[in-house]
This record gives structure tokens, sequence and C-alpha cells, in this order.
């Protein structure tokens, strides 16, 4: 009868996931990879820019100022990652595209004035290995007939 | 806010903020015994003053703010100020960028219903797998999320004109195979979950609402639909696509909190029928129509209504020849809908223990009550 | 003067503070002197004289019994679900297996501060979860697990001490979640008072039959008339109703009421904080270790078991904790898989259906018992 059917049918569908693969990835010393367009830290170009300004009027949140920066006479742009939102708009409408996405997540710092950027430190993109030294390799994702599974793509 | 007096042989709990369900919210329930008197919902918790905001930015700025209203389902709340804003400022949108905006409201619905079906499973206290395999499938969508639009929960996909840009090669292969996968996974729901004896012990009849009780309420979203009423601004006032996409408006005739967790299992089947219809049919063209960022509107009053995961949602927008808007109001689909839950209690008799059950299906989320 | 009157001599005079007076206190210290020396000897007597009783005590089913399982037992509690719920559980305490975490959490509640709140009566607070942690530990030792290894031999009458003692546990939570003057917790006192009253009689009722179809009080005899059939198997009815009662009385899900964490905050334990929420935690596992080993001893025969190897008590020790480890598992799952009861469904349970079907089970027995079956 149904009641008995509603009774014994979830055991068997739940017992089986406990042999299953399990979804967690081991952050420090598992990275997933992440797609071409996923947005992460910025990375300026300095060759390039004319310093037009479009990303200080364009952003939404006001992280983005021009500065000084010792050795040239133009202005660049400087990143505050307090307020940044990730939304794109100073890549998307930026004339010379040399304002890219890189997919460096890793920002956490104990003293909060770190987290503005200045234009040399967006020009440089550390290595994964130095920011994240436990790194092991590197995760994606595909999908069998019952499950998603990780496996590793790139060792580091 | 100013708490009516507590009247004898009630005991007046607060299921307030510091609990560890009651979400960002208090709500004094009056209790005697078991039984809940009257429920008084204090809300503004999370006021942020996103329409003040509003009208500080620019049209395409503004875009940012308001799509972090419910941060589940974006899609769907960025897509209704966007087309009050293309009806405000006259600009057209190609065909192309309204079915990849229909495909992403989709998935943004798909998203927030398996959120809104985890967190039922957990206010019913079967706290273990179901929460966390709805998690699971989520991640799944939120992967094709961040392959599309490069970021997974707030995306800001949708510009004034169009869409940011375009697949990536081999998507819509992709799409599809999430479609397969997650109909294989949802059988594995029903049979753990919704047809389990004790989910169905707590599940039914419980809080029910009458069908004219949710019209003279004012409920709206999947509220409204388990009451049997099939109202859905898909199907009335067809915005982005959805006149060309085959759907079913789902609705229930039972009226009880089994009901609205039936409509929204079943609202992510039509979700999952309407994804692979887009990504079999969609036409080709451009994805974006011509709008410089820093333009300027004209005079227009505008009211744009869109179908979220909660329910309704209604932008009144009025412009003129500024580049901010000059207001905006926002009438979200939470706000009505906690108005309901009030009434609940004096609808029906509802124990203490039926309250977590209660919230879990009428689906909040408070920061969209709140704005 | 042989060495050791020598070496005790000595002693003596160097415990002697100076220029104190002879004799009386000389005759008092050298019979201390006396005893220290010969404390190994007296120790060595004492321990070869007693020690299956102390190796009942501190082994088994004593004190390490106890605490092993409540550490095992929440580790694999954790594990088990995580897997369910396709994660992975402690991970990082302890190579990758997280054996360690347990340890670790204990020891943060340790150093953790107990927080009084204004006008809370402060000695039933503190004391019940002592009292709900060593009670059910007092009934667990009544249980046999072999013919000569019960700690507590009361003889004839040990079911109904198990029941008398036992009994006592949802008295203290109602105790503790008033005293800690906590709407929340007042709440949750007052649902285990439901619980329990509705929950006890059917319990009682199958304990009785059980009892009247093996013939005797004791445990040990019920056991051993055991040994041909499991009482599981004329007893059915009984056997489930019994299993329903033992996830009641230990407040597991999908009958955990009174700590139901979506609507009241921990219930009676909302309060507690550091090593007395550490005993909240351990209490709820000595209590589902008593009443599991209870109910495998009344229905799933106890230790009987074939022999292994020759050795009848280690085999016997063996099945009963092979049986104990099965059926925890089993309790394991069904939390896994069903949702919670509301509380008025769970007394409808209880009166409507629990104790109409004990009562049948009784005249079941009766009827046996008459026709000359046991």
């Amino acid at each position: 009868m149904s009641l008995l059917r509603k009774l014994l049918k979830p055991f068997f569908v739940v017992a089986p996931y406990v042999f299953r693969n399990s979804q967690t990835i081991a952050f420090p010393t598992e990275r997933p990879m992440f797609t071409e367009r996923f947005r992460g830290r910025h990375k300026l170009v300095i060759e390039e820019c004319i310093s037009c300004g479009t990303c200080q009027r364009v952003c939404p949140c006001n992280s983005i100022q021009m500065v000084d920066v010792p050795g040239k006479e133009k202005k660049f742009p400087q990143i505050d990652y307090q307020t940044c939102s990730f939304c794109g708009y100073c890549v998307e409408f930026c004339p010379k595209h040399c304002i890219v996405f890189t997919d460096l997540v890793e920002f956490a710092v104990t003293d909060r004035s770190k987290l503005v950027y200045s234009p040399q430190q967006l020009t440089e993109v550390p290595d994964l290995k130095e920011i994240l030294p436990m790194l092991k390799y590197r995760t994606e994702k595909y999908l069998t007939k019952t499950e998603k599974k990780y496996r590793r793509v790139k060792e580091l | 806010m100013t708490e009516p007096l507590i009247p004898p042989d009630v005991m007046r709990v607060s299921w307030g903020p510091q609990h560890p369900m009651s979400g960002q919210t208090r709500i004094l329930l009056d209790i005697d015994g078991e039984r809940v008197h009257k429920i008084i919902a204090d809300l503004g918790f999370t006021h942020r003053g996103i329409e003040k905001i509003l009208e500080n930015r620019t049209f395409f700025q503004g875009v940012i703010p308001i799509e972090r209203m419910v941060m589940a389902d974006t899609a769907n709340i960025g897509l209704g100020y966007i087309t009050a804003i293309e009806e405000a400022l006259g600009i057209q949108v190609p065909e192309r960028a309204q079915w990849i905006r229909s495909l992403l409201c989709e998935m943004g619905r798909i998203n927030s219903h398996l959120y809104a079906f985890g967190l039922q499973a957990e206010a019913t206290g079967y706290f273990p797998a179901v929460f966390l395999w709805t998690t699971t499938d989520r991640t799944l969508l939120l992967d094709l999320f961040e392959e599309l639009t490069g970021a997974r929960w707030s995306y800001n996909f949708f510009l004034p004109g169009g869409v940011y840009k375009d697949f990536p090669e081999r998507f819509q292969e992709k799409i599809i195979e999430a479609v397969h996968y997650l109909r294989r996974r949802f059988q594995d729901y029903w049979d753990a979950m919704v047809e389990n004896a004790v989910f169905e012990m707590r599940c039914n009849d419980v809080a029910v609402l009458k069908p004219e009780d949710a019209i003279y309420l004012g409920a709206t979203g999947p509220v409204l639909r388990g009451s049997g009423i099939a109202m859905d601004v898909r199907r009335d006032e067809p915005y982005a696509a959805y006149g060309d996409l085959d759907f079913q408006v789902i609705t229930e005739q039972a009226c009880d909190v089994m009901a609205r967790t039936k409509v929204r299992f079943k609202e992510i089947g039509q979700s999952l029928n309407m994804m692979e219809q887009i990504a079999n049919e969609i036409p080709g063209g451009e994805i974006r129509a011509r709008a410089s960022p820093f333009m300027r509107g004209k005079e227009a009053e505008v009211l744009s209504r869109v179908e979220t995961a909660r329910g309704e949602l209604q932008i009144h927008l009025y412009t003129e020849a500024t580049p901010n808007p000059y207001r905006v109001k926002i009438n979200s689909p939470t706000l009505r809908n906690m108005y309901v839950f009030e009434r609940l209690a004096e609808l029906n008799e509802i124990l203490v223990a039926d309250i977590p059950v209660v919230i879990n299906s009428i689906d909040p989320w408070y920061l969209d009550s709140d704005r | 003067m042989d060495a050791t009157l020598f070496l005790k001599t000595a002693m003596t005079y160097a415990l002697l503070p100076a220029n104190t007076r002879a004799s009386t206190t000389t005759f008092t210290l050298s019979m201390i002197t006396d005893f220290i020396w010969n404390l190994p000897g007296y120790t060595l007597e004492f321990l070869m004289f007693n020690a299956k009783p102390l190796l009942q005590i501190l082994i088994l089913p004593g004190l390490a019994f106890i605490l092993v399982f409540a550490i095992i037992a929440v580790w694999f509690e954790r594990k088990f679900l995580a897997r369910a719920m396709l994660r992975v559980g402690p991970y990082y305490c302890g190579k990758r297996s997280g054996l360690l975490q347990v340890f670790a959490d204990f020891l943060k509640l340790f150093m953790k501060e107990i927080i009084i709140p204004k006008d809370m009566n402060f000695l039933f607070f503190a004391s019940m979860p002592v009292l709900v942690s060593t009670l059910p530990a007092m009934a667990l030792i009544l249980i046999p697990f072999d013919q000569n290894w019960v700690l507590w031999n009361v003889g004839s009458v040990s079911l109904p001490m198990f029941f008398a003692i036992a009994g006592l546990a949802p008295l203290l939570p109602v105790f503790a979640g008033w005293a800690a003057n906590n709407k929340y917790t007042f709440i949750g006192a007052f649902r285990v008072a439901y619980m329990y009253i509705s929950a006890e009689i059917p319990l009682v009722i199958c304990a009785a039959s059980v009892a009247i179809m093996a013939g005797s009080f004791d445990l040990l005899k019920i056991v051993e008339a055991q040994q041909s059939m499991w009482f599981a198997v004329p007893q059915f009815l009984g056997f489930l109703i019994f299993f329903l009662g033992v996830m009641i009385e230990a407040e597991r899900t999908p009958f955990d009421i009174p700590v139901a964490e979506v609507e009241l905050v921990l219930g009676w334990r909302t309060e507690y904080s550091g090593i007395l929420f550490g005993f909240t935690m351990m209490a709820e596992y000595v209590l589902f270790q008593a009443w599991t080993l209870l109910f495998i001893t009344l229905y799933l025969g106890g230790f009987n078991g074939p022999v292994i190897l020759g050795m009848t008590t280690a085999s016997h020790i063996f099945w009963l904790l092979a049986k104990f480890a099965f059926i925890v598992v089993l309790i394991i799952l069904i939390r896994c898989v069903f949702p919670r009861l509301r509380l008025d469904q769970m007394l409808n349970l209880g009166w409507r259906y629990l104790t109409p079907l004990a009562v049948l089970n009784l005249v079941i027995v009766l009827g046996l018992k008459v026709l000359g079956v046991y």
C-alpha cells in the first residue's frame, strides 16, 4: 500500500548517496578552473592607456580614481577593492581595451588600506603558486549519469 | 516599531534575528501553549535605500544596485528595471537578445526554486540530504552562468539595449546536457522528499489559503498559483520572448503548504523545457542595440511587470531629461506575501512547529521586502 | 639489623622534625612508614582480588565504553550524514579523516565561558547536564554482556530497575528548561513532558509482555530464554513499537521535538554554553546507548550468538557489540531520511496507535503462553 511505499522508498533513494563522490573541493590544495570570461581581479596594461577617464565615469560604485604615477605625466586608474562590485563596465567601455579581468580571487589582507590597488600594482599579476603555496592541482567538473564528479586538469 | 499590547494569557516570543532559521527578520508570535494566536512581522532589518540609490545613478549604472535585491534570481529583477528603461527611452531590442534574456531568466528561476525547496526541506527538520543536494545542483547552474556571463551570482549581464556578450562556443550543447542531467536528478527529489510519508504529514492541510482569500489579501507568485488561480505575468503580458515559448502555468487545487511546494517543483520542470527549447530554436542576429552609457532620458512614466521566482515585481519609473531617473518605485513580491503570512494565523490554526514550514512555503527573501 | 629495617628506621627519623619528643610520635610515624612501605604489596593484592569488577567499571560496560562510544558515535554521525549530503565532514583534524575533531571540539568547549543570565536558578541549571548524562549511565550498567559479566547484578528485578532509573531521565530537561528563564527553553521543557508521557506507556507494556514470555524480570533470564528464537519473531508488533520507543526516548529524529533547531533554538539546551553544553551533547548519546542496549537485550537476543573459537565470554561480548553497531547505524540512517514530526502528530501516534497495538501485543503473548507454545 502507498503508506508503506512512502515509508520505505526514501531509504532506497537516500542510501546510495553515502557511496557517491563528495562535491567538496579541498581549497588550499585544489582550486577549480575558472572560465575565460571569469571576473576576478583587474589587470591594467599601462602602455596602452590613454587616460580618457571613461572607466572612472562609468563605474557605478565610485571605485576608480585617476591618480598620478611617478615617472609618467598622465594619470592612470586606481581601483579600490573595498567598493568594487566586479560589474565589468570599466572593461566593457574602455576604448583601448587596456583593463581586463584575470582569475585571481584571493584578496584577503589584514590592513584595509592595502585593498586600494595603485596602477603599478594593477599591472602585475602574481603567479598562483606565490599566493597559495599549498596548491597542488586545478580541478574541473564533468557529469556522469548519476553524479557530478571532479577531475584534476592541471598539476602545478 | 510600536508593538501592540500583549493580551492576557499569552506569551510573546520573538522569533527574532538571533535565530538559526529566521533569516534577517523578526517575527513576533503570540503563543498560548503550542497554538499561535497572532503573527506580527517586523520587517526592515536590511533596508538599504535602493530606491534612493537609483536616483543618484545613471541608467546604465543603476542596473548594478537593483540586481542585488534578490541574489538568487538576479536576472528577473534586472530585467524588470531594464524593460522599464527601454520603454521609457524608446530603445528597440533585437530578437536574439530577447531570447538570451529569457534563457537567463529561466535559469535564475530554477536556481531560486531549488533554493526554496531546500529551505523547505530544512524547515521540516529534514536537515541532511535534500538541502545540500539542491546546493550541488545549483552549482551546476552557477557554472553555466559563469561560462556565459563571467560571474556566478550577480551577473549584470543585461544592459539597456540588449545583452552584454554572445554565447561562447558549444554553449548550447552544454545547456542541453545540463537539462537532461537535472531532469534525472529531480526524480530523486520527488521520491525521497515529496513522496515521503513524514513530509506529507507535516505539509498536508497546513495553512490553507482559499482562492477568494488569496485574491482579497493580494498574494502573488506560487502562493497564488498554489490556491488554484492561474495568474502569471509571462502568460498575461508577455515580455522578452515569452510569447514564442510554450509553457504551462502550473496550479494546484489543494491550497496548502504541500500545494505550494509542488507548484514550485513543477515550475522547475517547465523552466527546463523552456531552456531546452531556447537552446534548440534561438534565432541569429545582433545582440545589442546602440545605447550610450551617458545618455539622457526624456519625460516618461512607465510601469513594467515581470514574473520573478517569488511573484510579480512591478517597477514604476519616472524619467525626465536628465541622465538619472527621477523616481523609481519598486513593488516587491515578498512584501505582499508577508502580509498574507500575517493573516494566515487568523484564517487557520497554526502551531509553533508549523511556523518555519509555513514561512518557507511563502518563500520570502527579506532583502526583497526591505529593498 | 637487615637492610629493610635500617631503611624503615631511617625513613621514620627523616620524617621527624628536629627537637621532638620520642616514643608516641615515633610510634605513629613508624605506623605511617609501615603503611607506605607495604603499599605496593597492598595494591597488588587489591587488584588481583578485584580484577574483574574493576575491569567492568573502567572498561566494559563502564567508563571507557560509554565515553568511547560517545566519541565514536559523534564522529561517525558527522561523517555519515556528510556523505549522505555529498560532503566530506570533518576533514583536516587528524590527517584527512577528522578523527581528532571530536577531541578538538571538546577542548574548545572546556575553554569557553559559562554565561549566566540574570534571574536564573543556577543550582538547577548547572546540575542538570551532569545528572542527565550520568543517570542513563546508571541504567546502562544493568545490561548483561555475558552470563557472569553484569556490572550491577540486582538479580531478579533488573528490568523494572532499568525503567525506574531511565524513567527519571525525562524529568531533568523539564527542570533545566524552567530554570533557564527563557521562553524558548520553556517551550522545549513542556514539549519534553508531553512527549515522554505519551511514549512511556507503550514501552512499559511491551517490556512487560517480553517478561511474561520469558517468565522472569531478570535480564539474564530473558536473554537465556531467547537462545532458541529471538523474541522479535513472535512479538513482531512489540518489536516495531519498541524500536519507535527507542527513538522517542533517545530524542532522535524523527522525534527530536524538544530540540528542534529550526523552531526553538535548541529547546531546553539553548542557554548552556561551555562544558555544560558538552555534557548535554554527551547526554544524548548516553541515553541513546542505554535504550538501544535494552532493545537488543529484550528483542534481538542480547548476547546470544554462535561461539567463536571456543571463547564464550569474548564471543558473547562481540555479538552484543555487533548487533549494537548495526542498530546504531540503522537509527542514524533513519535520521538521514525522514523529517521531524510535529508534537501533536507524535502524541497522536503514541496514544492512538502505539498504545492499542502494545495491548494487542500483550494479548497475543498471553495467548501464546496459554496455548503452551512458550
